[in-house]
């Protein structure tokens, strides 16, 4: 009697244990999957990845259900630098606000943010260019009709802003006029 | 003549002092004991087999539904797991599509040498719930073999495609043996062994360490160096050697506890 397991003395059922073999085998199974997609550093680095992808499936529901909202807070601090010219910082508090890239204002100002980082009166900066017009076509992807309400942007519509890149990227005769310094950034 | 009562009362008193007096101690009545005694005695198992037999039924499952996927699924986890030359830092390898073709002919070769039998684990008598739990077994052990080859085979170059031709070879020629169980377990023994021996004793001693430059590691380890480059031989830490080890036990391990059927 004594040699006997403790499952056979609580005598569970060959149905419970089967239960409970699946659930366990799924949930383990799970955590593998996880494990190889984040691939964590260290056993220090695992409950970081697993906030980071809890944050993830909750944005990812938010969209599915159609709740999905830009983090307001970080979108001003990337407005705010944004008019002080700090495009830098900019980007990335724009980047934090809209993780998903879905809303079109905010994908719309860090395309303007290449733009206006980029522009030289001699002559633009093409990697930012490139940059920027990648970033347009996104906005386009997401809303063609786009129109910005903000008063201190010249160019409101993507289309408008994507013709300021292409034109920057292309070398042609108007590059050589002097009288080129004196336009201004929009 | 007719007898009184009190006649016949007394001539049966005589006739009971008459008897001779026999000593002696109560003894309990022992043919129900012995019967009983008999029947366990019937009722234990004999043989091998018998014993074999009596323990299947006393079962209830929970090394088949709870360890062997708990083994597996371990193997699964530790098999992909490199640690990294520079900071031992954990490496991920997913496996490669082989790993996977080679994990398929490997859950035939068992079916095929009777390890498992199809009709014992899957089978339309079976309530539908052992039947699911039955597939998460084996659904384990598939990755569990992915797995274990992706730990035994080098991660890239020269290596890799000798290693992986061997695995295929050795493979596809068991496909087409008539195989036991038992010796079939031996044979993978030794081909994992052998394969552990090849890649994390001997093709691990010819990498060079990590080092800060090229130059210095050339100079230092010139043949290592050179080895390394031309085998492109992958750098880790000694560590994933020892986890490679445990995850090659646990895999031979969890075989060893499979039943060939379900069926009580």
């Amino acid at each position: 009697m004594y040699s006997k397991s403790v499952w056979q003395i609580i005598t569970v059922k060959e149905r419970h244990i089967q239960i409970l073999g699946i659930v366990l085998g799924a949930f383990y199974a799970i955590f593998i999957a996880w494990l190889y997609l984040v691939e964590p550093k260290s056993i220090e680095e695992v409950p970081a990845k697993a906030q980071e992808s809890i944050e993830n499936v909750t944005t990812k529901t938010q969209i599915a259900i159609g709740t999905y909202e830009i983090d307001r807070a970080k979108f001003n601090e990337g407005l705010a630098a944004f008019r002080q010219d700090n495009f830098i910082v900019a980007r990335d508090n724009f980047e934090k606000s809209d993780p998903e890239r879905r809303d079109a204002q905010t994908q719309f100002y860090i395309a303007y943010s290449f733009y206006r980082q980029g522009f030289g009166r001699v002559s633009n900066d093409d990697a930012l260019f490139k940059q920027g017009l990648e970033q347009m076509n996104r906005v386009i992807a997401l809303d063609k009709n786009f129109k910005s309400g903000d008063a201190d942007l010249q160019l409101k519509t993507p289309i408008e802003l994507k013709n300021e890149f292409e034109e920057g990227l292309k070398v042609t005769a108007t590059d050589f006029n002097p009288f080129k310094v004196l336009r201004e950034r929009k | 003549m007719e007898m009184t009562d009190a006649e016949t009362r007394r001539r049966a008193d005589a006739q009971t002092n008459q008897l001779p007096v026999i000593d002696g101690e109560l003894v309990e009545d022992s043919d129900s004991a012995d019967a009983a005694l008999i029947h366990s005695e019937n009722k234990k198992p004999k043989t091998k087999n018998q014993k074999y037999e009596a323990e299947r039924r006393a079962d209830n499952g929970q090394t088949r539904y709870i360890f062997l996927p708990l083994i597996f699924l371990t193997v699964a986890l530790l098999g992909g797991l490199r640690l990294s030359a520079e900071d031992d830092a954990f490496l991920f390898l997913k496996p490669a599509l082989v790993c996977l073709i080679y994990a398929t002919f490997l859950l035939i070769l068992f079916f095929r040498a009777g390890l498992l039998r199809l009709d014992g684990w899957f089978s339309e008598s079976f309530p539908t719930l052992k039947n699911v739990a039955n597939a998460t077994v084996l659904l384990a052990l598939f990755f569990a073999s992915a797995q274990i080859f992706n730990s035994l085979l080098p991660e890239r170059g020269l290596p890799f495609w000798i290693f992986a031709f061997c695995f295929f070879w050795t493979l596809w020629n068991n496909l087409f043996v008539e195989f036991q169980g038992k010796r079939l377990l031996q044979s993978l023994g030794s081909v994992f062994a052998l394969a552990f021996v090849a890649k994390y004793l001997i093709l691990s001693r010819l990498t060079a360490p990590a080092s800060a430059s090229w130059w210095r590691g050339l100079l230092e380890n010139p043949t290592q160096e050179a080895l390394t480059w031309f085998l492109d031989l992958p750098r880790f830490s000694a560590g994933t050697g020892y986890i490679q080890f445990f995850a090659v036990i646990l895999y031979l391990l969890g075989l060893y506890l499979t039943p060939a059927t379900t069926k009580k």
